[in-house]
């Protein structure tokens, strides 16, 4: 779930028509018309990425008058179906996916298991991704890879692809620097455990 | 009443006299569109009377010299760049070549950001006068703030000085594939699309709770030179102890190393500049770097582990985990009731995969996981930025946030949502001390303020720092370096380097 209590607004005045704000926005909100940006306020989230990379500061983040969230209801589906996925991706569905928005794996699956198909879908409906830009893709990335689908690039800087992790990594790669401080084993298993961790158990700290 | 200053590096007291010695005044405020403007911070942390200084060299007597702050100023730190630079092969480099000076945000944050500044004019200088070459651009790369090191270029005048060829990168710009070890990752495209590049950087421990002190000199190739999909592959796919290997999986590429000259950084202590180096072989910077962050940093960040109880005071211009007091981030001692060094423990009780392994409940969904530093019974946030996620922060230490504008800074940053959702305002530092003194019932406080040369605290902790710090010394000599130096596969005759 997301707040999304700012907007974009385009100063036409002092767009030059560069489109990098197109290339950077998560939600692909932004079009260029007659060599001008211009937002489709219905897919904004409110991620001010335009707004950071505009090379002429054209953009300004302005307050909605009604903020409002954006979210996936899980409640009508099979957390079952949501945890399978969520752990073929390597992922608890109560993991905080997004340090920024604070959603989790389980809203993500959600929102996959309800047809999204790309990470732009994602963003829009769940508000992932909507905060730093920058920390989340690959929790994203394995989602969608662990449903099996392959979203198409956009056009932009919006994401490459999906990335090595460390359960993949090779047992020679793993021996040859085993001794320089990288303790990829144990913190395979550190991983692993997370994933099948049992999210009723509520631990205290340290038990 | 209000603290007066004092002189970092000048003052030598006994705890008899800390009645009488005053603060270390931390900088200026700073403007940017990442904090609230200056005239909102009222006061300062270090202005009440009962506060004072400790100089690092005052807890530990072995901590070395620095060149800055100090009587030469910039021009010890210019003198020590050219001599550092003056044994770096630069012949790879032809006049007709373009070269790119990689930078990053955070050497701005230290001792005022002059220091790195001028380290970034002396190579361009340097460079320019050895190999005849024109083409010499900066491209300072960020954190979360993507136009952070735009404002520093600004400050520090550096796009007159690269003859308006400085410009910042962020993490979402146009990336390129580099094919690595372990598979394919992504660098920024502003950062390599010159015939050489050149890392100047620092060696500041900073956030060791996310590189464990594991090839520090070699993190912004995965981080500020790093597109998304990388640096979300340092915190999601290689685990807590692993994730820096995704820096040195991009360094050690064909592409990078084919572009790679040399690197030159500010050899940092937590009392200031303790020298340059340049090296055109950063692995060996990166074990002299490594030996030297245990040795400097290892001591005063377990000290900080000592203290049983205080109220923290962050009061820096920059977000909140990376306020610091003697050259340690508030993300780290948040995480001091561990020994962050030591690599046995797979996670500090902060860091990012830490905070992915709290469930709904808000309870650890493993067993194992330390709570934050039960010692920091209260946070009084008198001045720090946002761009950065530190909801967290504020949900598991009580915190409250100084003026109203403060606030709503936080309510608006996409990253910060949920700030305030677990903090309360008061309208006043005055305020927030007095509700926090009762609160809290301590009267130890600990302020992130980046006072230059040393830590400023409270009388009553001040006592405790000076008592304890001649058996934390030991310790760390006798028992933790040995440790922290065999996990990482350095020999223990590597530890004079």
């Amino acid at each position: 779930m997301k707040l999304i209590s700012v907007k974009p607004v385009v100063d036409k005045d002092k767009c030059i028509g560069c489109g990098i704000c197109s290339k950077v926005c998560p939600s692909l909100a932004i079009t260029l018309v007659e060599r001008k940006a211009v937002v489709n306020e219905q897919d904004c989230r409110g991620c001010g990425g335009c707004n950071q990379r505009c090379p002429v500061y054209a953009i300004e983040m302005v307050k909605l008058d009604h903020p409002y969230t954006v979210s996936v209801d899980i409640s009508d589906l099979s957390y079952e179906a949501i945890t399978e996925l969520c752990q073929k991706a390597m992922l608890n569905p109560e993991q905080v996916i997004c340090y920024c928005t604070a959603t989790r794996a389980e809203e993500v699956a959600g929102a996959i298991l309800k047809g999204a198909k790309s990470p732009e879908e994602i963003s829009r409906l769940t508000g992932i991704r909507m905060g730093c830009k920058v920390e989340c893709i690959q929790p994203i990335l394995r989602l969608l890879d662990a449903a099996g689908i392959k979203p198409e690039r956009p056009a932009g800087f919006q994401w490459y692809g999906l990335t090595p992790k460390v359960w993949e990594i090779s047992e020679k790669i793993k021996a040859k620097y085993a001794e320089k401080g990288f303790y990829f084993e144990e913190d395979i298993k550190l991983l692993k455990e997370v994933v099948s961790a049992t999210p009723e158990r509520g631990l205290q700290n340290d038990e | 009443m209000t603290n007066k200053p004092i002189t970092p590096g000048t003052n030598s007291f006994c705890s008899d006299e800390m009645a009488d010695r005053g603060c270390i005044m931390p900088m200026a405020p700073r403007a940017s569109q990442y904090g609230i403007a200056p005239e909102f911070v009222k006061k300062r942390l270090a202005e009440y009377p009962e506060m004072t200084s400790l100089t690092v060299k005052e807890l530990f007597p072995d901590s070395p010299d620095v060149i800055y702050p100090g009587d030469k100023g910039m021009a010890g730190i210019r003198a020590a760049a050219e001599k550092a630079l003056a044994k770096v092969d630069m012949s790879m480099i032809k006049p007709g070549q373009s070269v790119n000076i990689l930078a990053s945000h955070h050497g701005f944050t230290l001792l005022g950001g002059e220091p790195y500044a001028e380290l970034l004019r002396v190579v361009y200088d340097v460079i320019a006068a050895k190999t005849g070459a024109k083409d010499i651009r900066l491209r300072a790369g960020v954190g979360l703030r993507f136009r952070e090191t735009e404002e520093y270029i600004k400050r520090y005048k550096l796009d007159e000085h690269f003859k308006g060829k400085a410009k910042g990168m962020a993490p979402i710009d146009e990336g390129i594939a580099i094919q690595t070890e372990i598979g394919t990752l992504y660098g920024l495209k502003a950062a390599y699309d010159a015939d050489w590049i050149i890392h100047v950087h620092n060696s500041d421990v900073r956030e060791v709770h996310f590189h464990r002190q594991v090839d520090r000199a070699v993190k912004p190739f995965g981080m500020s030179y790093a597109r998304i999909e990388t640096r979300s592959t340092y915190h999601w796919n290689m685990g807590p102890r692993g994730a820096n290997f995704t820096a040195r999986s991009i360094f050690d590429s064909e592409f990078v190393k084919s572009k790679f000259a040399f690197a030159a950084f500010l050899d940092m202590c937590p009392s200031g500049v303790v020298g340059v180096r340049a090296e055109n072989d950063l692995y060996a910077l990166n074990d002299q770097l490594t030996v030297n962050g245990l040795k400097y940093y290892g001591k005063i960040m377990t000290l900080l582990g000592e203290i049983d109880e205080c109220i923290v005071g962050l009061d820096f211009p920059c977000p909140v985990p990376y306020v610091f007091a003697a050259g340690v981030i508030y993300a780290n001692f948040t995480g001091a009731n561990q020994d962050l060094f030591d690599l046995e423990k797979p996670l500090p009780p902060y860091t990012w995969y830490t905070e992915a392994f709290y469930g709904k409940n808000g309870k650890p969904l493993i067993a194992g996981v330390s709570p934050m530093n039960p010692a920091i019974r209260m946070v009084v946030h008198n001045y720090a930025w946002g761009g950065y996620p530190s909801a967290f922060f504020s949900e598991h230490i009580p915190t409250i946030v100084v003026g109203q504008e403060q606030a709503e800074l936080f309510d608006r940053d996409p990253q910060n949502l949920q700030y305030m959702s677990h903090a309360v305002t008061a309208s006043s530092l005055d305020s927030a001390m007095h509700f926090a003194y009762e609160t809290a019932k301590t009267d130890k406080v600990v302020i992130f303020d980046g006072a230059m040369g040393g830590i400023n605290v409270s009388r009553s902790l001040a006592e405790m720092l000076l008592e304890k710090a001649p058996a934390v010394s030991a310790r760390v000599d006798k028992e933790l370096m040995p440790k922290w130096l065999k996990q990482r596969g350095i020999k223990p005759e590597k530890e004079s380097l």
